[in-house]
């Protein structure tokens, strides 16, 4: 009894105690990973330009759009999750339109100072508009099938927009994230079994409807050295180059690889590469640990929170981020086929930065917001 | 047992499913840290074998010469069809009309020459020849009565310049007239293979880069290199600047011609102290000297009227291994003469010094050197001067004095093409014991570590080698004293060499960072150094930085297998 009403008085905070809640070692390791990243950036171009400085200034732009988003109280997010989600839909929709008018295939708007990948952006929009779903439904709802339809609804739509991109890597990366909320929710597990079976089942059905060069990636995915010199040759070179970093590399901006233009993409999806070259395996290996460290952190933010929402959006966010890093790293190794996906906080890009960034303020914000309860109906009070 | 068995409450399968979630997250991150272990560590074998095996294509019919294609299948030369424009004067209605309609199609073309043919009474006559598709869509378009087209063949280069010297080039017949294109016109035809070569396209890129670097640098006005693999006398990358577009090689002014100039093959050059460790060699070889034995350089070496002089004296008695690592004239020179000049002799002879090889390429340099050989000339040709050969010459020397003592003919196809490997069983043979060639490794190891060429060094990377500067002789005689051909030539790893790489930088200029000098040591050695860096990376060849030289440990063993 006593314990509840503690908690119910605390379910208001004033600013002071909320920055005062703010996680400082978090903070740190999102900040030491950045680091790594202009390192790399200054490394890759033997200077602050072009990249390097960029990114500087984004990153912090970011943090502020961090501390934004960590300071406004959750139930506020709730509220407007939904229209975050269809704002970024919106993005997607116009960039979908800009492409088939005739503008070339684009996926980003020009903002003026950075172009904006709504793509990106809806990485954490997703999540968001899907706890929130998954926040207002009981338990029993979620058990039964009808009630998913709309969430299934809310993952489809914007997946079959950026495939049309066509940005395969993304289009997963999104059907992953959602499955685990779905997952996390308590979806029976039959339901998973199901739809694993008729995935498997359209397999044939997917593959024809691949284009071309998509096809080719996982082709030459399978046996690299088939094609050493075309597709094969980001993976090839990407493997050499981490192979002949050794033990300890050869030292900050002796990479050899990256400044030869051998690697294409160096500042973005290879900068692993690049990383694992100058600083060897030991170095691969540290940015490797870093980034277990922050989504063990993550993790552990995520079982803090006491709500629903709290859980989902946690559980959402972390996953991404692993998904990202997984994805990278397993990719540059020749583990999985060559997919766009940036090394998150490390490799160049403004929209994949601020995406990471953006899902980082939610996280701290479940993080300062984790003692306070809401339930379902907490979205009309 | 009843509430054991009751359902899970919903709080608890979510906090279940989220733990699960990161256990599965945990172990597919497991897999990624172990694979980059895997790729880190056990992934670091060098890659240059031959992955490319050429296939009858069977989509195309196979028309004209045959492509050039390297080491991984990159095509370097291809065949296409191309149309060519002519006409037949006398079919031509108006010729004003069709000069204008010509004119306004293809602005290119010149109203004046079209004119002059199109006016003149023969039935045939060329216009153009070798136009694109676009072009010929176009001529066609207009519809003039007697203009028509034939396809000929014409050779490509997807590459352009990356390989120039190298490929050659053809002329408008198709007949090869330079290069690989000469040496191998008849095999070019005749085959229904595209002919392999030994070059890695890659290594070619990066030494050109490098080269280009230094010509900048030192404001030079040439410069050459190549990467041989000594164990099976492979060319990885030859290059000669200035270069030119072998899609394009027409141009007979000086500059053209100088462009077109094969320094590797073509060029004979007076290499220099390169040539020290030939003569150090031979001593060893021939047992007139050990490697303790010390010579007096303190003094100048008079020979008759001429007088020895060291660039950088020591003024003191120098043992071999110190005459070699501080590039004493006086040193050698005093070892060549004790051998004797027929010694000597013999030995560049049979090191391929003395004859005009035999290679893959129409462009071939004779050496020369003079006709007598008295003390005079033993004893400046010991320490490479007064005799000129071609880098070919002096890289196909120096593999094999690292490769165990073997002379292997540098060849620039696959060696288990028929073509190489006659060439092989014709041209290989022992020119010195195995001993000696141990020898002359730990030598030029030293000359690295604490000698003259200390420029070249690479942390982590076994380097031997020995620079090379010479006074070009001008062409009123004597040599010019400003005008330098400042050279490297290193192997690597040295305790068992798959890599010989010779940089040549022709007139360089000293510059602020070099202190005024253009020597090999300040000019070419850097180059080499930079190099073997870019190609450790192409190839996957980890640095080893517990090497300490004192460790090297040098294979008795020759390990070719000859």
């Amino acid at each position: 009894m006593s314990s509840k009403s503690r908690l119910f008085q605390r379910n208001q905070m004033t600013l002071g105690e909320k920055l005062q809640e703010i996680n400082v070692p978090f903070l740190f390791l999102i900040f030491l990973t950045a680091c790594v990243g202009f390192a790399m950036l200054y490394s890759a171009a033997q200077g602050f330009h072009p990249w390097a400085f960029r990114q500087m200034i984004r990153f912090f732009f970011g943090v502020g759009v961090l501390i934004l988003i960590a300071l406004i109280d959750i139930r506020f997010w709730l509220r407007w999750s939904y229209w975050f989600y269809l704002l970024t839909l919106a993005a997607l929709i116009v960039v979908a339109v800009k492409g088939t008018i005739g503008m070339g295939a684009q996926r980003w708007i020009d903002l003026g100072f950075m172009r904006l990948q709504p793509s990106e952006i809806m990485k954490i929009a997703l999540v968001l508009a899907l706890s929130r779903y998954f926040h207002m439904r009981s338990f029993e709802e979620i058990r039964s099938i009808a009630p998913l339809i709309p969430p299934l609804l809310i993952t489809f739509v914007p997946v079959g927009l950026v495939m049309m991109q066509p940005d395969l890597g993304t289009a997963l990366l999104l059907l992953m994230e959602a499955a685990v909320l779905f997952f996390v929710s308590g979806v029976r597990l039959w339901k998973f079994g199901a739809i694993i079976v008729a995935g498997l089942g359209s397999l044939p059905i997917l593959w024809s409807s691949l284009h071309a060069y998509q096809k080719k990636r996982v082709l030459t995915f399978l046996d690299p050295e088939s094609d050493p010199l075309g597709s094969g040759y980001h993976i090839l070179q990407s493997k050499i180059a981490i192979g002949s970093g050794g033990l300890f590399g050869k030292g900050f901006m002796q990479g050899t690889q990256g400044h030869l233009n051998f690697l294409p993409e160096r500042q973005t999806d290879f900068i692993f590469t690049m990383l694992a070259e100058e600083f060897g395996l030991f170095g691969g290996v540290s940015i490797v640990l870093l980034y277990s460290f922050i989504f063990i952190y993550a993790y552990y933010i995520t079982l803090q929170s006491r709500s629903h929402f709290g859980h989902y959006v946690g559980v959402g966010v972390t996953t991404t981020f692993f998904l990202y890093v997984f994805i990278n790293i397993s990719m540059v190794m020749g583990l999985i086929p060559v997919v766009g996906v940036p090394l998150p906080l490390i490799s160049y890009g403004g929209s994949a930065l601020m995406a990471m960034m953006i899902g980082f303020g939610f996280l701290m914000n479940i993080y300062i917001h984790r003692d306070i309860r809401f339930g379902r109906n907490e979205i009309y009070g | 047992m009843v509430s054991a068995k009751k359902r899970k409450k919903p709080i608890d399968i979510m906090r279940d499913r989220l733990l699960f979630v990161a256990l599965f997250c945990c172990f597919f991150y497991g897999i990624v840290a172990w694979r980059l272990i895997d790729v880190a560590v056990f992934n670091t074998k060098p890659r240059v074998e031959y992955a490319y095996r050429p296939t009858k294509s069977v989509s195309s019919v196979k028309f004209g010469r045959m492509d050039v294609v390297d080491r991984h299948g990159v095509l370097l030369a291809t065949t296409l069809q191309t149309p060519s424009l002519y006409a037949n004067p006398r079919q031509i209605l108006d010729v004003e009309e069709a000069v204008t309609k010509l004119k306004k199609a293809e602005p290119s073309f010149d109203k004046k020459e079209l004119r002059k043919k199109l006016s003149s009474d023969r039935s045939f006559v060329w216009l153009y020849r070798n136009i694109t598709p676009s072009q010929q869509y176009k001529i066609n378009r207009l519809g003039i009565v007697g203009l028509h087209f034939q396809n000929e063949e014409h050779r490509f280069y997807p590459k352009e310049s990356l390989l120039s010297h190298l490929l050659g080039f053809t002329n408008i017949d198709n007949k090869g007239i330079a290069g690989i294109e000469q040496f191998y016109d008849e095999e070019l035809r005749r085959r229904d293979l595209p002919l392999v070569l030994t070059i890695d396209t890659r290594l070619q890129h990066m030494l050109r880069q490098e080269l280009l670097k230094a010509v900048n640098e030192f404001t030079a006005i040439g410069a050459s290199g190549m990467i041989v693999n000594p164990k099976t006398g492979e060319v990885l990358a030859m290059v000669s600047l200035p270069d030119f577009n072998p899609n394009n090689p027409t141009g007979s002014d000086q500059e053209s011609i100088f462009a077109r100039f094969n320094r590797n093959t073509l060029g004979i050059y007076e290499m220099g102290s390169t040539f020290k460790m030939f003569t150090i060699a031979a001593a060893l070889d021939r047992k007139t000297v050990t490697l303790e034995k010390q010579y007096d350089t303190t003094q100048p070496l008079r020979i008759g009227k001429y007088l020895i002089r060291d660039f950088k004296p020591k003024n003191k008695w120098l043992n071999v291994k110190e005459i070699l690592k501080f590039s004493s004239n006086i040193g050698v020179a005093r070892i060549a003469l004790e051998m004797g000049g027929g010694n000597l002799k013999v030995f560049l002879k049979d090191l391929g010094l003395l004859d005009a090889p035999l290679m893959g390429v129409g462009e071939v340099g004779l050496p020369t050197f003079p006709k007598r050989w008295g003390d005079i000339q033993t004893a400046t040709i010991s320490y490479g001067h007064g005799i000129a050969v071609s880098p070919y010459q002096l890289i196909r020397a120096v593999s094999a004095i690292v490769n165990g003592g073997v002379l292997k003919p540098l060849i620039f196809v696959r060696p288990d093409d028929p073509l190489a490997r006659q060439i092989i069983a014709d041209q290989e043979k022992r020119v010195m014991s195995e001993k000696t060639s141990e020898r002359m490794r730990k030598l030029l190891a030293d000359v690295v570590e604490n000698g003259t060429g200390g420029k070249v060094k690479v942390p982590g990377f076994r380097i031997g080698g020995k620079t090379g500067t010479a006074e070009k002789v001008k062409a009123s005689g004597g040599y010019a004293k400003k005008a330098l051909l400042s050279s490297f030539v290193a192997a690597f790893p040295i305790d068992d060499p798959q890599y010989v790489i010779f940089v040549m930088v022709d007139e360089p200029k000293g510059t602020k960072d070099t202190f005024g000098y253009a020597t090999g040591g300040w000019v070419a050695a850097p180059v080499v150094g930079n190099v073997i860096k870019k190609m450790s990376s192409v190839l996957g060849i980890a640095p080893d930085h517990t090497f300490s030289p004192k460790q090297i440990q040098y294979r008795r063993k020759n390990r070719s297998g000859i």
